[in-house]
């Protein structure tokens, strides 16, 4: 309650007194003039997951919320886009597609009437750190269902017809997802942050590395990966402990499990530092609107500053987190800045987002910089700390209210070996940060000065005032744009 | 921006109502409403749901973008971001201090119809959000300074939704052209000349004229005690006047179509040829929209749907192709649309798209495809209502834009006993040749060089793109 009515500071300066309002009402009684305040909380218990490991090393997981006849479930590969050989970007993510597209016994289309005819849907693909396939259909069709995901995950027939389908079909994503300035930034920032490491590829691959990728990658990294001890099953919503379990035995229980040793993958993300900090034009002329990224290494998910982390980026995301709130509410010069702290196996990054109008794509970058900045200058005061933490908390709770969502928050902490406990005490471990725990991890994570900035928009409305901030800035035509490489920049003399 | 667009193109229409059963074994659970209106007019609907400690506050404004007052394309969604600013007691952004900073959350949309507030929060903080409604349903005292930044804010809206990704201005002018005299030829985002040209003046006038308890329906689903919940509801709505001013409502009748008429269209930073078919459709309340919704989903709900399968896959003629029965309150659109894949001409991806329809027209749906379609129609409606917020919206679907609350609890038994030859008989009686308009978006690189006309229909490109794209929170809503 006390946060209720807190106005934070800064925002007090910003509220004017309506001199010139324009009053307009309709009551018969003057209303009363001041909230009402609230009732004494109930508090929540989250389901919990329970769980075994079969003989053959796959871990399952049920989740029960028996409230609505819906059950979804993923199996999850404990490797994703970061195994793609370097070369070959996208492979692991067509690997994942493709198991869709075609078993032993049925053809793509079959899989797909299948689940269909059962009101369900039925998905694959690869992220980062997981491949997964996703189900979800009504409780009372489970048994059909997993048949199908079951057959989908074990016997993919990985047929030349369909790897060429799929190739064509993501080399025309990649041409739409080039034509949007925010997509552009998002792969710019990948390379400017991780470089040439793993994770600064495209993860469905580029116009370069799509072509190269054969059927025999993709049947490699199938046969390297996909196995019941780098796998996870979770099960969740309308379904009992016991009932899943079967069902885990049943399909899964004769997945034999490679003689061979699962490899292992190592990699360091590079740090981001004031000597390898860039600033980045692409300059896109029929761009409608620039999008403005400030982007640097963040942290691992199971780094011990996660907590601290995930509130230090509550205070600058969300409606009212503070990047919103200078450059939408006080200025109007965007409808949404936020940030992202993108935790992964290895470390991920931190990236702040924005789309303004052209002319106002160095102001924008300017004060985002600048609220990055402040955080590691100043204590957060309490009543703002107060109020982002219970955003933050009841964010994480609305997440849990659906069964795909408690499913993929189930099969997060999953995937990173985070205890499941977490759920529960996820609040708890929010509450316990406190002001100089934001301050000092903004010190060591949130530098600004070894954060780089990207602007993908129509360079001749910002270049100059961008210039005259950071007269390091590069440009890049979107023509000439290598996604390929850590420099971005395509080398026509290259081959 | 990208996950809209997608959103726009695969979301399949949104069928908000609900209910009892059909598909083999799952039984769609029964929504217990209760009911009530106040003297003022204001509809109360309720539904105690005590499975978690929070509660969702929705308030329908039956006033949309179609009521836009004259000159002003975009006035009501801007209106319903400048709720968000002062109010009588107030002061701006104070709804997110009662919600988001007590781990709750709000937004609202603007769709052609309605407009709709809502609002999340651990449910110890029912009534000071009734408080906060009945706030700003009493009186707006936004300032020139708060309009004048909400109202930029609208239009980086309007550029992020229409201008900055590829194929936003596609939709809009698509929308746009679509309708000959009907307000819903005004896109709802609008345009920045007219955003430009309102006033605080206007934002009085609309709130006297729309925003009162007579046009409000306020919904509450989740954990809350009936009787101190309606006590709330007497002594924060009660006391609001009805107006005795007359309240407007849309009567244009838009004329039926007399022949096909093809529309090209240019843009810049447009990767892929786009391709788009609409028709006109009677209202959302009309007998005829079960079966428009079944012909929907049938030609695009997921990858064994027909367009999926003869666009996409057989052919690969696109880079993805879709329906959309536009439902709407007085009329709607089914749109067809495609992006034309690389190497593929636009009008490979027309004749593609005008097959499936004869074949819609031809011979009936099959069996296994009506059931499957009903099937999947249950699975979303399940979903929908996983949430307290969901199964507000359902409700409020039903009360406000079918007139009757209990079409959440009655409407999919009518979809339920659609036929494969309704399905046909739609087909026919809608998809015909004269009310067919086709529209292509090409890159403005392939624009003929000057004297070749090839856009009869089409002025006002340029300066004013316009779309319908949007969050799909609602179809083709514009959110806060």
């Amino acid at each position: 309650m006390k946060g209720t009515m807190t106005m934070k500071l800064k925002t007090l300066t910003l509220l004017p007194i309506a001199i010139l309002s324009c009053a307009v009402s309709v009551f018969a009684q003057a209303p009363q003039a001041t909230p009402p305040p609230p009732a004494a909380p109930r508090t929540v218990q989250f389901p919990r997951p329970v769980e075994k490991t079969l003989p053959n090393g796959l871990r399952v997981v049920v989740v029960q919320r028996s409230e609505m006849p819906l059950v979804s479930a993923q199996l999850l590969i404990k490797s994703g886009g970061e195994v793609d050989p370097a070369d070959l970007s996208g492979v692991a993510d067509m690997t994942g597609a493709l198991l869709t597209r075609g078993t032993t016994t049925r053809s793509a289309t079959q899989i797909a009437e299948a689940i269909e005819a059962l009101g369900g849907s039925i998905n694959s693909g690869a992220g980062w750190d997981s491949s997964v396939v996703s189900v979800g259909v009504m409780s009372s069709r489970v048994g059909p269902a997993m048949e199908i995901f079951a057959d989908v995950v074990r016997n993919p027939a990985f047929k030349d017809e369909e790897i060429d389908r799929l190739r064509k079909q993501y080399l025309n994503n990649l041409k739409v997802s080039l034509g949007n300035p925010s997509a552009v930034a998002r792969f710019a920032a990948a390379r400017i942050v991780y470089r040439d490491a793993p994770y600064g590829h495209p993860i469905s691959g580029t116009p370069e590395s799509l072509p190269r990728i054969k059927r025999d990658d993709i049947a490699k990294l199938h046969g390297t990966f996909y196995r019941p001890d780098n796998a996870i099953l979770v099960i969740g919503g309308d379904i009992s402990p016991e009932n899943g379990f079967a069902i885990a035995q049943k399909y899964f229980g004769d997945w034999q499990k490679p003689a061979t040793d699962l490899p292992k993958i190592a990699m360091t993300t590079p740090a981001s530092e004031p000597g390898n900090r860039r600033v980045l034009v692409i300059d896109m002329p029929e761009a409608g609107q620039a999008a403005v990224f400030a982007a640097r290494t963040g942290i691992n998910r199971g780094s011990t500053d996660y907590f601290r982390g995930i509130v230090s980026n509550s205070i600058l995301n969300g409606y009212s987190g503070r990047l919103n709130w200078e450059i939408r509410v006080k200025r109007g010069l965007s409808y949404g800045a936020g940030s992202q702290l993108d935790t992964r196996r290895w470390a991920g990054s931190f990236i702040a987002t924005a789309q303004t109008k052209n002319q106002s794509g160095a102001e924008v970058a300017s004060l985002t910089l600048a609220e990055i900045s402040k955080l590691a200058s100043g204590d957060v005061p309490d009543s703002e700390l107060t109020t982002r933490k219970a955003s933050l908390n009841g964010g994480f709770a609305r997440g849990l209210e659906t069964t795909g969502g408690l499913v993929g928050q189930v099969s997060s902490l999953a995937i990173y070996g985070v205890s499941f406990d977490q759920i529960n005490q996820f609040v708890a471990s929010v509450q316990a940060v406190k002001a100089e725990d934001v301050k000092n991890f903004a010190a060591s994570h949130l530098n600004v000065d070894g954060t780089s900035v990207i602007v993908v928009g129509d360079a001749k409305q910002f270049l100059p005032a961008l210039q005259k901030q950071f007269p390091q800035v590069e440009v890049i035509k979107v023509s000439e744009l290598d996604l390929n490489s850590a420099t971005l920049r395509r080398v026509v003399s290259k081959n | 921006m990208r996950r809209r667009f997608l959103l726009a193109l695969i979301g399949c229409t949104l069928i908000a109502a609900g209910v009892i059963s059909a598909g083999a074994q799952t039984k769609m659970p029964q929504m217990k409403y209760r009911e009530r209106t106040l003297p003022n007019g204001m509809r109360v609907l309720s539904v105690v749901d005590k499975s978690s400690p929070t509660v969702a506050i929705n308030v329908w404004y039956h006033v949309g973008s179609k009521d836009d007052p004259d000159q002003r394309s975009g006035f009501a969604h801007l209106f319903e971001h400048i709720m968000f600013k002062s109010t009588r007691n107030m002061k701006a952004e104070m709804m997110d201090r009662l919600t988001e900073d007590v781990g709750g959350n709000n937004n609202a949309f603007t769709a052609d119809d309605v407009t709709v507030y809502y609002e999340i929060v651990p449910s110890n903080y029912l009534e000071t959000l009734l408080w906060a409604e009945a706030d700003r349903l009493s009186g707006l005292t936004v300032d020139e300074a708060d309009f004048h930044s909400e109202r930029a804010v609208v239009e980086e809206e309007f550029r992020q939704s229409i201008l900055a990704p590829p194929y936003g201005k596609f939709f809009y002018v698509m929308e746009q052209k679509s309708f000959a005299s009907h307000p819903y030829k005004r896109p709802g985002i609008g345009s920045i000349e007219d955003l430009e040209a309102s006033t605080l003046e206007n934002v009085r006038k609309f709130h006297e004229t729309y925003y009162r308890p007579d046009n409000a329906t306020l919904l509450v689903v989740g954990d809350f005690d009936p009787k101190q919940f309606d006590a709330w509801v007497d002594k924060y709505f009660g006391p609001i006047q009805k107006p005795n001013l007359p309240l407007p409502r849309v009567d244009v009748k838009e004329p039926e179509r007399t022949g096909e008429k093809r529309f090209t269209e240019y843009g810049g930073n447009v990767p892929l040829p786009g391709v788009g078919i609409t028709y006109l459709i009677p209202a959302e309340k009309s007998d005829d929209a079960p079966a428009l919704t079944m012909a929907d989903i049938i030609l695009s709900q997921g990858r064994s749907s027909r367009l999926y399968q003869s666009l996409v896959y057989q052919q690969q003629l696109a880079q993805m192709a879709n329906a959309n029965a536009d439902l709407r309150e007085d009329l709607g659109i089914f749109q067809l649309t495609a992006i034309v894949a690389a190497g593929k001409k636009p009008e490979e991806a027309e004749a593609a798209l005008l097959a499936e329809i004869k074949k819609l027209q031809d011979a009936p749906v099959t069996a296994a495809e009506l059931e499957k379609a009903k099937n999947q129609i249950i699975t979303s409606q399940l979903r929908q209502r996983e949430t307290n917020n969901g199964k507000a919206n359902a409700l409020g679907q039903a009360a406000v834009l079918l007139g009757d609350p209990n079409r959440v609890n009655t409407d999919l038994d009518k979809l339920q006993a659609v036929t494969a030859a309704d399905v046909q008989r739609v087909a026919k009686k809608y998809f015909t040749d004269k009310n067919r308009y086709v529209f292509i978006y090409l890159p403005a690189s392939q624009r003929p060089a000057s004297g070749a006309n090839n856009t009869p229909q089409s002025g006002n490109r340029g300066s004013s793109p316009t779309a319908r794209e949007g969050s799909k929170l609602f179809k083709g809503a514009y959110a806060k």
